[in-house]
């Protein structure tokens, strides 16, 4: 690898100044960083290591209207062995048992996770449909972001030279249920074809409100609100779930690469989608 | 401190140790080339082979993924430290009586996530142990061998 400098600050703010001008990129668990790094396609002069900041931004909390927030330091692994998490969003626990292996989950962490923007990743989807937020630190002081919002392009974020990811902030939603799926066509540990995550509440045997998002086939990570619409207010039965699928096909625009082509993707989409509200009726609450 | 090089200072296997360091250096590179320790060796580079798998304080991790001087201050314990003097593991022992490999490359990062693993769900079904591995491969192909090798490791510990 090329030759670097490597600074510890203590502190987020200490951080957030090494950044930017200063002319530092940020590390979390490094996973993302060293396979970019090894393969020469980022080569930064400076590494600002986020290892040592306040064990603040690697905890796990209920606030007290009990929404979920998690410090952007936290490894993954302990999200998946959180009680907290697995209370307040399960579908989260149940994202974890498909997202690489636990080596990385024990190293990497949520803020690595979703500011690397690579769309292939798990939790991206996860949690736009779980309606989630941000709140960015940078040195004028914190914005809050929802995720669903940090995707820009591939590889690709809003967030600024300066800015970090602090924390990620999940509602509760009680009455919510939610599915995550996605589908490998390589081997059970390839990156996906398609992610495709789905929260929505029920009253009665209609949908009351929903969110469809989607990973890996697309650019970035986004929502698929065509969908969305044809949901509310309907029940949930096959040939609404068919209608669906179907709208699905225009909506996101995805590309041919080594993990199918596009029109394979489209009918993953079509399927997938079907196939997640289904789970999301039938399961557990999630 | 910043520039290029630096010395860490860790425990390795039960012996506190320092390294001289490139910044840019992963950790089962230092590995190798300052402590002559070979189990941990890079296969995939891309954290999905687990031939590197070291234990970083108790927990498993991708050395060659991971910066060298992100070890200091830390514990790290590696195959060649898992045997008592002569006596192997419980693990170790396990992998031989079952034969659960056949070059042997991929076999320390096995074992190490074995041990990790037991640590974690001293009783894991079959499933579990094949969820827990499947960030490991075993291009001999003794993955049959190695879900016995743990339930033995297992029945060892208890013993």
């Amino acid at each position: 690898m090329h030759f670097f400098e490597l600074a510890e600050p203590a502190s987020l703010q200490e951080a957030i100044g090494l950044l930017g001008d200063s002319g530092g990129r940020p590390v979390a668990g490094g996973t993302a960083v060293m396979l970019m790094m090894k393969t020469g396609v980022f080569q930064p002069e400076r590494l600002v290591s986020l290892r040592k900041i306040e064990s603040q931004y690697s905890q796990i909390r209920l606030d007290s209207e009990g929404n979920l927030r998690l410090g952007a330091m936290t490894p993954l692994r302990r999200i998946e062995r959180s009680a907290d998490v697995a209370a307040v969003a399960p579908v989260v626990t149940a994202a974890m048992r498909r997202l690489s292996n636990v080596r990385v989950r024990n190293v990497a962490t949520l803020g690595g996770h979703l500011a690397h923007g690579d769309p292939h990743l798990d939790l991206p989807p996860v949690l736009i449909a779980l309606n989630a937020s941000l709140v960015v630190a940078s040195p004028s002081g914190e914005r809050t972001m929802p995720v669903e919002d940090l995707f820009r392009g591939y590889l690709e974020t809003a967030l600024a030279p300066d800015e970090l990811i602090a924390e990620v902030i999940v509602p509760a939603n009680p009455d919510q249920r939610a599915a995550y799926l996605k589908h490998t066509t390589r081997s059970a540990e390839d990156w996906p074809a398609l992610g495709i995550a789905v929260a929505l509440t029920l009253n009665g045997g209609t949908v009351e409100t929903a969110r469809v998002a989607i990973g890996a086939a697309t650019d970035t990570p986004r929502r698929l609100t065509s969908v969305e619409t044809m949901l509310i207010g309907n029940p949930h039965n096959d040939a609404v779930l068919q209608t669906t699928g179907d709208a699905t096909a225009g909506e996101a625009e995805v590309h041919s690469d080594a993990r199918g082509s596009a029109a394979y993707k489209r009918e993953l989409i079509r399927v997938f989608t079907a196939r997640a509200i289904r789970q999301a009726v039938e399961g557990d609450r999630a | 401190m910043s520039g290029h090089r630096r010395t860490i200072t860790f425990t390795l296997n039960g012996r506190d140790v320092a390294a001289d360091i490139g910044v840019h250096q992963n950790l089962t590179e230092v590995l190798q080339e300052s402590f002559g320790l070979f189990g941990a060796r890079e296969s995939c580079g891309q954290g999905l082979c687990g031939c590197c798998t070291v234990l970083v304080d108790g927990q498993a991790v991708t050395s060659c993924l991971s910066l060298a001087a992100f070890a200091d201050g830390s514990t790290i314990d590696t195959i060649e430290g898992l045997a008592d003097g002569d006596t192997l593991s419980p693990e170790q022992e396990a992998f031989i009586e079952t034969g659960a490999f056949q070059c042997g490359y991929c076999t320390p990062g096995f074992i190490l996530m074995t041990k990790q693993l037991l640590d974690e769900n001293p009783e894991p079904s079959d499933e579990e142990i094949m969820h827990y591995l499947s960030g490991n491969l075993c291009r001999c192909g003794a993955y049959a061998e190695i879900v016995k090798a743990v339930r033995l490791a297992g029945q060892k510990r208890k013993a």
